[in-house]
Formats: C-alpha cells, structure tokens, sequence
C-alpha cells in the first residue's frame, strides 16, 4: 500500500467531482468519490479516509447534517465546499465542526494547500483547528472569537480582522506570554497564504497593533521582542 | 403628520388647508357681493326715507295754497315744515341733487300738479337754522353739524315754497351686521370643510408615510381603510399592490438564488478544469476570467438581495474594518493605502459595509491606478473617503455611475472588465444604512468616492430568514 492521504469526495455534482478527484490523484492523493450523503457513510465506514471533502447543497441529506454526523461518530478532518460567500454560512459550517472551507468556484491549488496543512495539523495531533471553531479567548479587556473572526472590546464594538491577523492572534493567544519568533509565526498562522514571507508577518502586526494597541506607536499588548519575534503580554483565559 | 389647518406663509399645501382656503375665497367673494348689493338697498331705502316727507309736505303746502287756505295770510312764511320766498334759497354754490329732482317731479305729478321750476340742493344746515328752529330742537347742534337736504319749487314767478329735511348720518350698523354674518359663516362653513378635509387628509398621510417607507424587508402592517368611500378605496389597492410587490420581490430573489446556485457550480466545474491545461499563462487567464465571472454573479446577487440582508447590524470599528478591506488589496500588491484616523465606531452590516467599500476601491484601483482610504467624522455623518489618482469621471457623467451596468463608454476602460455594478451595489448598501455615495472630481486631478453612513446608522432590522443562495 502506498502512504498517500485517501480523501472522500462527496459531491452530488459530477461535473465537478470528476474532474475534482483527477485533479486531486494527479497531485498525490488518493480519492474515492461518493455521489451522495448516503454513499458517502457507506464509503466511510468502508475504506480508512484520512479527510472528507463534503459539498454543502446536496439533494436529500445535505453536506451539513452529513457533516455533524461525522463529527459525532469519527476524527476525520472535513473540508465544506460551498456555493455561499456569506458570513453566516461560513460560521453555521464551522459550527458543524468542518475544519475549514471552500466557496465554489474555488481554486483547485488553494484547495490542496488547505487540505495539506489540516493533514499536517491532524498527523501532528494536538493543534487541530477543529473545535476551535466556536471559542472565546479573553485577554486584558478583549475577545477573540474564533467563529466570526473578531476581536470584542469591551464596549461590545467589534473589529473584524483579515485572515492574516487572525491567524497571528489566534497564535498569540493560544501562546500567551510565549516569544514567538518570525518562522514560529509563520508556522502557526500558515495555511491560507501559500508563500506568507517574515514582512508579510511584520504587516500584519503593525495592522494588529493599530486595532488593538491604545498608542501603536508604544506596544503594550503584542511587545516587539529584540532578537526577532513578538510576545502577548497579556494573560488569556479561554471563555 | 401635517394637521390640516396648519397654515404656512405662501400657498397652503394640505389638503384640509387647501379646501379651507377655496371655501374662504368663495365665501368671502359672495359676502362681497352680498355687501354691496345690502348697500345700495339700504341706500335707495335712505334715499326714499329722506325724500318722502319733505315732498309730501310740498304736496301738501302746494294743495292748500291752491285751495287759497293760505290766500289770506301771504304773507307768513311757514307752512307745516315748508316755507316761502320770493326768491330760490337754492344758490349757485350749492350741490344741486337731479336724482331728488326727479323723484319730487314724479311725485308731484302723481298728486296732479306741476310746477314750472323744481329744485334741490344739498345744503350746510348751519345756513338753514332759521328754517330748521322749529324742526327739532332737541338735537339740533346735532343737526347743524350734519347737511340737509332742501327742495325748492316755483308755484308762481315770485312765489318759492321750500321744503327742508334733515339727511340721516349714514347706517353704520348694516356693516357692522355683515361682518358679524360673515364671521358666523365662516364658522359654520369652514369648521366641517378643516374637519372633512382632516378627515380625508389623515389616511392619505398614512398611505403616504406607508408609501414611503415601503421596503421589501419585511412584510408591512397594512394601512388602516378609513376616512371617506374613495379613499378607503385607494388604501385597499395600495395594499394589494402592496402585498403584489412584495410577492414580486420574493419570487425574484428567489430566482436569482437558483440562478446564482446553477451558474457557480459550472463555473466550479470550469475552475477545476482550469487547471488541467498545459499551459500556464492559458491557465492563469482562465482562472481570472472565471473569477471575474463569479465576482459579477456575487455582485448581482448582492445587490439582488440587498433588499432583505441576513446580517444583523452590530457595532464596529469602522477604520479596523476598512484596513481589513485594504488589507487583501495590499497583498495583492495593489498601491493601496489607508491614512490612519481616530477610532470610530459605526452601527453597521459589517460585512455589506465592508463590501462597499471593497468595490470603491476595486474601482478606484481599477480606473485609477491607486487608492488612498480614510474615514472621518463630518458632523452626525460617517465619510468614508477613496481617492484616485486617475483621470476623473466627466462630470455630466458621474450620475449614471451608480446606475447598474453603467462604465464609462470608452474602449480603454472596455478592456478592463466588468460590468459595472461595483459602484451601484456600494451605493445601494449606504442608501440601506440610510447613507449616501457621491463622486467628485478632485481639484488638482483623480476621483474621490465618498461613502456617507449616519454615526448612528440604525439599518432596518429583518427576520432571522436566511436566503440561500
């Protein structure tokens, strides 16, 4: 047997499964497809899958319920595909505890570069995002909340972060108090931008900075640590 | 709601008003008519009060010289309340009255006699106190304040027999009595017109008000049918119509969803196909005109649904969102920036919001080659501000740049896609925070888009409905 991921497609739609799963073998995964939600449980049960790739709108049982089912009955990290760019479908599909998504049409490349790092994520056991999506983290007045993606003050005002930020303060606040050097950061928040650079990391802090920091200017929340990497000088309590 | 009697400088406008109004000039005309139609009765009827006695005591004096009962005593001088002379008292200096005149011939010659000379004259009583001793002392420094009136005819040449009569002060009182007249009808007539015109007012405020804030979001209490026949009918067809729209309004998002549902999954087909040709810069267009197809479908679908949002307002740091927005421009390596201000925190749909302002710079990037964002505060209004550097917009062409599908018509901004709906859909989300979008040629050169949300924006609140797509 060779060592490649085995990842379930389950797509009602043909006309993207097929040439999905060629894509997909092309690029060293081994894919079995399912048609439906129903074939889809049957195709779990039967073959050892490493990762499902689920489509949301799905005639019959929809990716959703499918998707909780999973959940419920096993570890396997999923993937949403969906055709809804809204907010609120991204955090209704966290919720039912995917580990990330994709909106349709979607680039096949990115697809492969999320499925790598949850693959990753999930051989390295522990750090899993999965779950971290209905979490609060609170520190010195704030809370992130991991399922819409913001930052609480403590008036109740959001603001919104970009992904790149959010991955940096979802680092920080899962390492409160911890130096964290540039590749450190790079590491933890890597996944969405395929070739983030150091610079990319230094913007995005100076970006947080201005969000969070009452004067940008004097850091008192992410410090600048000499010798390269940055530090949460805050406690955080997970709510 | 405006109360019908409400009276403004310059033209009423209301209903009840304008009725109120007509009925006054109406009322106030005819009064007018009445005024001097009692006036000249009253006139005449003064005139023939005045007349009468003296003439008839002429007659009289007249009959009984010709009876000779006067034959003997020629020489007196009064008889009754007339008197004689030799001569005419009437002299050149005084007002000669010709409609006396011929009221006193007619008369004398119903009584079968005629005379050769007949005069009248008004007269100052002061010049006729002689005359008038006997007349009425009681008042009579009263009486030679005022005129008289004095009749004069030839019985023979030498022989004038005079009658005099005090002409009355004028009626006062007939004015006095129109104006009170006038007032009662006003009353009486312009209570039930404000009244009636209240009661057609009311409802058609409340159709208007009901018109006017007629948004598909929810489904609206219909208007009360009340007030009078027509109305009530009027109301009832607005709200069928109304009740129709709205039906309308469903269908069509309802549709536009299955549209978006079936085109996105072949354009995911099509992506994923993308990727199995060869050739790299083949490729790559594929993929960008693939996603320039999807950005089009989300932007008509956004501004499809824009009527009925899914997201709640919240509060939110408007610059933190904005620098959210720019930041994925920036990672693109777009000239891209944002002068930073002071926070502020807006009642807003993040996310549409975030959207608007996502397209003003799409397009300031796009036809202007750069984006410089700010956000400030200007009175209870929210400005956000995007300035290009580019070649501006035709002034008699800004209007129709937030009209769906409108690009400005030349083949170089042609080739740079699109269809336009990035400005009408930003347009469209601030007039859902009750804002406002402008463009504006900068002096010195490049467009600034402006964004306009109410510091307080308070966004229509909608039904926990979710329109899948």
């Amino acid at each position: 047997m060779d060592d490649k991921p085995h990842l379930l497609l389950i797509d009602d739609e043909k006309s993207i499964r097929e040439p999905l799963a060629a894509y997909l073998s092309r690029n060293g995964f081994r894919v079995s497809q399912a048609a439906d939600a129903e074939q889809g449980r049957a195709r779990l049960q039967g073959l050892a899958i490493d990762l499902v790739i689920l489509d949301i709108m799905m005639p019959g049982e929809d990716g959703l319920s499918l998707c909780r089912h999973i959940r419920e009955t096993s570890d396997v990290p999923v993937v949403l595909l969906t055709a809804m760019a809204e907010e609120t479908d991204r955090i209704v599909g966290l919720e039912m505890g995917a580990d990330d998504y994709v909106v349709k049409p979607f680039s096949p490349r990115e697809l492969i570069a999320r499925i790598k790092v949850i693959l990753r994520r999930a051989r390295g056991g522990g750090t899993r995002q999965r779950g971290a999506a209905s979490e609060a983290y609170a520190f010195s007045g704030w809370v992130l909340k991991t399922d819409e993606r913001v930052l609480i003050d403590g008036d109740n005002v959001a603001v919104p972060l970009s992904t790149g930020e959010f991955n940096l303060m979802t680092a920080f606040v899962t390492h409160p108090r911890q130096v964290l050097s540039r590749d450190q950061l790079l590491d933890l928040t890597q996944g969405r931008e395929a070739n983030a650079f150091d610079r990319a990391i230094d913007n995005s802090i100076s970006r947080l900075r201005r969000k969070i920091e009452p004067d940008a200017k004097n850091p008192t929340l992410i410090k600048t640590v000499w010798g390269g990497g940055y530090v949460l000088a805050s406690d955080v309590t997970r709510l | 709601m405006r109360l019908p009697w409400r009276l403004s400088f310059g033209k009423p406008r209301s209903l009840g008003a304008q009725l109120a109004m007509l009925v006054a000039v109406a009322l106030l005309a005819a009064q007018a008519i009445n005024f001097v139609l009692l006036l000249r009765a009253s006139e005449q009827q003064r005139f023939y009060q005045t007349t009468g006695p003296p003439i008839a005591q002429l007659i009289e004096a007249m009959r009984m010289d010709a009876l000779g009962l006067m034959a003997g005593d020629q020489r007196r001088p009064m008889l009754g309340r007339t008197f004689e002379t030799t001569q005419s008292p009437v002299t050149s200096g005084m007002s000669r009255r010709r409609d006396v005149e011929s009221r006193a011939r007619a008369l004398l010659s119903e009584a079968g006699l005629t005379v050769p000379r007949l005069i009248a004259a008004e007269v100052p009583a002061q010049e006729m106190r002689v005359q008038l001793d006997p007349l009425s002392s009681r008042r009579r420094t009263d009486i030679l304040a005022r005129e008289v009136l004095l009749i004069s005819v030839e019985l023979q040449p030498g022989r004038w027999l005079s009658a005099i009569a005090v002409i009355p002060s004028p009626d006062y009182g007939v004015v006095a009595w129109l104006l009170f007249q006038t007032l009662v009808l006003y009353g009486v007539v312009l209570v039930p017109v404000l009244w009636i015109g209240g009661r057609m007012g009311r409802p058609l405020g409340e159709l208007r008000a009901a018109a006017n804030s007629f948004r598909s979001t929810a489904p609206a209490v219909p208007v009360a049918e009340r007030g009078p026949e027509d109305i009530r009918g009027l109301i009832g067809a607005f709200n069928a119509m109304r009740t129709r729209i709205a039906g309308m309004l469903d269908e069509k998002d309802r549709m536009l969803g299955a549209i978006g549902h079936d085109l996105r999954t072949p354009l995911a087909s099509l992506r994923v196909r993308a990727e199995f040709v060869d050739d790299e810069t083949e490729r790559d267009r594929m993929a960008r005109t693939i996603d320039d197809m999807n950005r089009t479908l989300d932007d008509i679908l956004s501004l499809a649904r824009l009527g009925r949002p899914s997201e709640a307002p919240s509060r939110v740091d408007l610059p933190a969102l904005i620098e959210t927005v720019l930041a994925d421009f920036i990672d693109l390596g777009a000239d891209v920036a944002f002068e930073p201000g002071p926070r502020i925190v807006a009642s807003v749909r993040a996310n549409l919001v975030a959207r608007a302002v996502r397209n003003m710079v799409e397009n300031a990037v796009k036809y202007g080659g750069s984006a410089r964002v700010r956000v400030r505060t200007d009175l209870d209004q929210l400005v956000v501000e995007v300035d290009d550097d580019g070649p501006g917009i035709p002034n008699h062409q800004i209007a129709h740049m937030f009209e769906p599908f409108t690009r400005l018509d030349s083949s170089r901004n042609r080739e740079k896609g699109g269809v336009g709906l990035g400005l009408a859909l930003a347009n469209a989300i601030a007039r859902l925070h009750d804002g406002e979008m402008t463009l504006r040629n900068r002096e010195g050169g490049g467009l600034r888009a402006s964004m306009r949300l109410p510091r307080e924006a308070e966004p229509v609140p909608t039904g926990p409905e979710r329109v899948l797509t």
